[in-house]
């Protein structure tokens, strides 16, 4: 089926993924010794991305839908008590991700609609 | 939906700072507790809280771990017609700075409403794609 699937159905899931990690930092602004993390994804959805923008032929089709970001620990200067939490820069980084996985969902309606419309034939 | 977990227990946190520091404002003149002596200072200590042992998806909640007081001492003042005076006219007054108080009920806000912000977003997410596919 539809390559774009599979790419929209991870770019929902690891919005997700980070979702809850940078409200887990918002969490702990205020805890002592708490260090920010953050989940990394980029790489590969940039490679897939590459794939489709060169060449559609280029763009295999076994790709699971699985998506394993893995968390990392931010290791920017902390306060005297150890937490290195920003709050402006995490409220910002989660509306960029609530946005980006807003567009994601439009698109995969968008999609959705296409399909039953052709199903439909009208 | 361990996010909204971890979310409202930074709001609960939060709101028992909010009320240690109104704790604090309201007893900055307090000269007798029931323990004996003037008011002492609180504070809230915070400690991270794994939600549902995810914490490998770097999912942390936030819990207050306790309540301690201020080892600074108290201020003594010289007022020999305070009840609370001792023999000399020196009374024993809490030492609480409330400006203090103030920036710290400030911080306990803003930190509040991002979490208000983060749960409202985590939210809105959900909804969006709960709505995939109805048209």
């Amino acid at each position: 089926m539809d390559k774009g699937f599979s790419i929209l159905h991870k770019i929902v899931k690891s919005s997700n993924a980070r979702q809850k990690v940078i409200a887990s930092n918002i969490a702990n602004a205020d805890t002592p010794g708490y260090k920010a993390r953050d989940v990394k994804f980029d790489n590969l959805l940039k490679k897939e991305m590459k794939l489709l923008a060169t060449d559609p032929k280029h763009f295999n089709s076994n790709n699971s839908g699985n998506i394993s970001g893995h968390v990392i620990t931010e290791n920017s200067l902390s306060w005297a008590d150890g937490n290195n939490v920003e709050l402006n820069t995490e409220v910002a980084k989660m509306t960029e991700n609530a946005l980006r996985h807003d567009a994601a969902i439009r698109i995969l309606n968008g999609k959705i609609k296409m399909y039953r419309n052709a199903i439909r034939g009208r | 939906m361990d996010i909204f977990n971890v979310s409202a227990s930074a709001l609960e946190a939060q709101r028992v700072r909010m009320n240690t520091i109104a704790s604090n404002m309201a007893n900055a003149q307090s000269t007798k507790t029931e323990d004996g002596g003037p008011y002492v200072k609180k504070d809230v200590i915070f400690r991270t809280m794994p939600v549902n042992n995810k914490a490998a998806e770097g999912l942390q909640g936030v819990k207050v771990s306790g309540v301690v007081e201020d080892s600074k001492p108290p201020i003594v003042v010289y007022d020999p017609g305070h009840p609370d005076a001792d023999e000399d006219g020196y009374v024993s007054m809490p030492n609480i700075n409330v400006i203090e108080e103030m920036v710290n009920m400030m911080m306990a806000l803003r930190s509040y409403e991002a979490n208000v912000k983060a749960f409202n977003i985590s939210k809105g997410m959900y909804q969006k794609a709960l709505e995939l596919g109805r048209f």
